[in-house]
């Protein structure tokens, strides 16, 4: 026995070298692409760069002191907090009630579960430009069938108090293909014995999904909170190519404040910027950290 | 957030290092033919990003002498039709020229452009020369990004009087020449002749003041047959109404903020009662929603620049092109163009080779096709003695409309802010009725106040 678990020791010390190689090439891209730009970004928002690079002093905490007094960074997080809000409970729960309908391992719901998925694989950008041709009050096809239907039209991505909402139904259309796929997957792992048993005691078809299909699938449901969450709290390109934040701000996110600031106004202020995407951040991390908190540590009571 | 921000930081870089490398390689191949020790000195990227002013004049001549091929990398903003012609142009001058000059030639919407170029002259990446509107001037030049081209009329010979002087202003920064003009544009008042008659207007007839734009706006909307008198996107300001009553944003010279006053309230009350009460515009569209619009007959009267010109054309509207209506102080347009210009570091050799392309352009032909085809001012005082440019009719109707041409902001490096954080939310406001028109005003001159205040 002792003499196999040292022999086990060796084997894994040799296999975890070999699994450091291995992980050697996401390493160096996640590096690059994460890490450094993570870092750099702390370091940016310190300065006063901008984007000709020119000139570059240290400010301090000029640029937080000045991001607390500025009515657009609280709106933005107001509208980045009112789309996660709405977008995550929207897109979980809508997949949630599709994957009681499709749990069944059938053609029918195979086709259905992957027809549900294609908007996902689509360009964010693609489906922003045709949603906005028609949804447009004055060309597109919706306003045109309520034209028809007798009703007023409604400027759905041009009126501030629609503009936000619509956006929200958009990107919850293309995003719960994905979740939907996610919790069938899971759905089908649950054993059938659980079900009949159920049957026997006499449970219908809501206790059932409540009782099993729920807390069966929770890890996997968790996981899809947590990680819409993180996506919807940066969300950006919708609003740029739907709304560009319009009308009235009332659908600028933090993400497009950001590169308002870097890329579209003039001094292109990185070092504020910066200072801008290190705040949102700080919020994306405590609500990561909240999140995993209560939601996965109740799917690990589940579990037990 | 950060990720997606730095992917796009790194990526526009990436982009850059590989557009630049391949023309830098193209480049060393053949000073390597020409001069092999001094390429072996100039091999690399920093070749571009520390220019050795004396190596390159010599460079210079022995390329001239040697008649070896100088191939300039070119960007511009030209995402439009007008970019198709621009194209004909430079390949024409590819084919054509005698001085063994190559351009390589490189559209993206100046979006793009203005993410990538700063920092592509920061990491010495930069293109030989670039091509944008006059109102991105001020920020390169006060970052020093941008190369003084003053003695570009000494260099070349052209005869600077033969410009408009307007024209030419408009490409100088603090005196000194920064780029020279392509084009000249102010906003135009378009109207749709057929809508003008079927509502029983004069279809000869445009408005002439602010009071007959609105009183004929609101005769043209139709709103059962989705047609609208005017069209007033959300995301642009509307300098020439301020102006027509006498009021203004700000003086750049003095940096004085000149927002709260009787005649902007008078002049956004108007606008507002015009937007919001009589609703003679499509609510809240984008400019590129209201040129296609304006294109299907949808609207009545626009205002924009030439480059409408050729979409009327092509769709068939049988359209008018009047200046910008007066009020009780005049009419005014702002002015605008586009300019080449140099970014830092752009080599001597290839400095010269572009002042050569410019030199071709700023040649009677090239600005005739130019204006003949596109619908573009004409600004060069031989061409207008020209008998084909006097009696083109659109031409005509243009050079009018073009007279009153005023400069808002240009020069100054608040302006893009300005615009963004003052001038569009006020107008936004005041458009949507969000907010009353003393209201909008207020809040615009104290965010005025901080801008001007850095």
């Amino acid at each position: 026995m002792t003499n196999n678990k040292g022999k086990r020791k060796r084997y894994q010390a040799q296999n975890q070298k070999c699994a450091y190689l291995f992980i050697l090439p996401s390493m160096i891209i996640l590096s690059v692409f994460v890490f450094i730009p993570l870092i750099a970004s702390f370091v940016i928002s310190i300065t006063d760069m901008n984007i000709f690079m020119k000139d570059v002093r240290f400010v301090g905490l000029k640029n937080f002191l000045r991001l607390f007094e500025d009515g657009r960074v609280r709106n933005a997080t107001f509208n980045s907090l009112y789309f996660t809000l709405l977008e995550v409970p929207l897109q979980v729960g809508l997949a949630l009630l599709l994957t009681v309908c499709l749990s069944k391992n059938n053609r029918y719901s195979k086709l259905l579960r992957s027809v549900y998925y294609l908007p996902f694989v689509c360009s964010m950008t693609a489906i922003g430009i045709v949603w906005s041709m028609l949804l447009d009050p004055n060309m597109g096809l919706v306003a045109y069938w309520l034209k028809q239907a007798g009703l007023e039209t409604i400027a759905f991505l041009k009126d501030p108090k629609f503009a936000m909402p619509t956006v929200i139904v958009v990107t919850a259309w293309k995003g719960f293909g994905y979740t939907l796929t996610l919790l069938a997957a899971a759905v089908l792992n649950i054993s059938q014995s659980l079900y009949e048993a159920a049957q026997m005691d006499g449970a219908g078809s809501f206790s059932k999904f409540i009782h099993i299909t729920v807390p069966g699938i929770w890890p996997t449901i968790s996981f899809c909170i947590v990680t819409s969450t993180i996506g919807a709290m940066q969300m950006f390109d919708q609003a740029y190519v739907m709304t560009q934040g319009g009308p009235l701000n009332k659908t600028e996110t933090v993400v497009q404040y950001i590169y308002d600031r870097g890329f579209q106004t003039a001094p292109y202020d990185l070092g504020y910027a910066s200072a801008i995407s290190v705040y949102l951040f700080v919020i994306v991390a405590v609500m990561t950290f909240v999140l995993r908190k209560f939601i996965l540590s109740r799917g690990e009571d589940a579990d037990e | 957030m950060k990720k997606k921000l730095m992917s796009i930081l790194l990526g526009a870089a990436m982009c850059m290092s590989l557009l630049a490398g391949c023309g830098n390689g193209a480049n060393n191949n053949q000073t390597a033919a020409a001069d092999s020790s001094d390429s072996s000195a100039q091999t690399g990227e920093e070749q571009a990003a520390v220019p050795d002013a004396a190596g390159d004049t010599a460079d210079a001549q022995e390329q001239a002498a040697s008649g070896e091929k100088i191939t300039l990398q070119f960007w511009n903003v030209f995402t439009g039709s007008d970019g198709d012609i621009l194209r004909e142009i430079v390949d024409n001058y590819n084919k054509t020229n005698t001085d063994n000059i190559e351009i390589q030639m490189d559209i993206m919407p100046n979006d793009q452009l203005q993410q990538k170029l700063p920092a592509a002259i920061a990491t010495g990446t930069a293109p030989d020369f670039v091509l944008f509107g006059v109102e991105n001037l001020a920020p390169y030049v006060s970052n020093d990004s941008l190369e003084d081209i003053s003695d570009f009329w000494d260099v070349t010979g052209v005869d600077k009087s033969n410009f408009l002087e307007n024209v030419l202003e408009l490409s100088h920064v603090d005196g000194k020449l920064y780029g020279t003009p392509m084009q000249y544009n102010v906003s135009y008042l378009y109207w749709n002749k057929d809508l003008f008659e079927a509502a029983g207007l004069d279809p000869e007839k445009a408005p002439a003041t602010l009071e007959e734009l609105s009183e004929y706006a609101e005769k043209l909307t139709d709103s059962s047959k989705n047609q609208y008198g005017l069209a007033l996107p959300t995301n642009v300001t509307y300098m020439q109404f301020l102006w027509a009553n006498g009021g203004d944003a700000d003086d750049p010279q003095t940096n004085a903020n000149l927002l709260d006053s009787e005649e902007n309230l008078e002049t956004l009350t108007w606008l507002q009662d015009l937007m919001v009460n009589k609703k003679v515009s499509p609510e809240n569209i984008t400019g590129p929603e209201a040129d296609t619009m304006l294109q299907a007959g949808q609207i009545a009267m626009y205002m924009s620049g030439p480059w409408q010109i050729n979409g009327l054309r092509e769709q068939g509207i049988n359209f008018g092109i009047a200046p910008c209506v007066a009020g009780s102080a005049g009419a005014f347009s702002p002015a605008g163009g586009c300019s080449y210009v140099i970014p830092k570091g752009t080599e001597e050799s290839h400095k010269l080779a572009a002042y050569k392309f410019m030199q071709y352009w700023l040649t009677d032909d090239i600005l005739k096709e130019w204006s003949q085809r596109n619908g573009f001012p004409v600004w060069s005082k031989t061409l207008m003695e020209d008998p084909e440019i006097q009696n083109d009719e659109v031409l005509n109707s243009i050079s009018k409309a073009t007279e009153i041409g005023r400069s808002y902001n240009l020069g100054y490096s608040l302006a893009s802010q300005i615009d963004n954080d003052v001038m569009i939310p006020m107008f936004e406001k005041v458009m949507t009725g969000a907010a009353t028109p003393e209201d909008a005003l207020k809040e615009a001159s104290e965010a005025m106040d901080k801008v001007l205040a850095q």
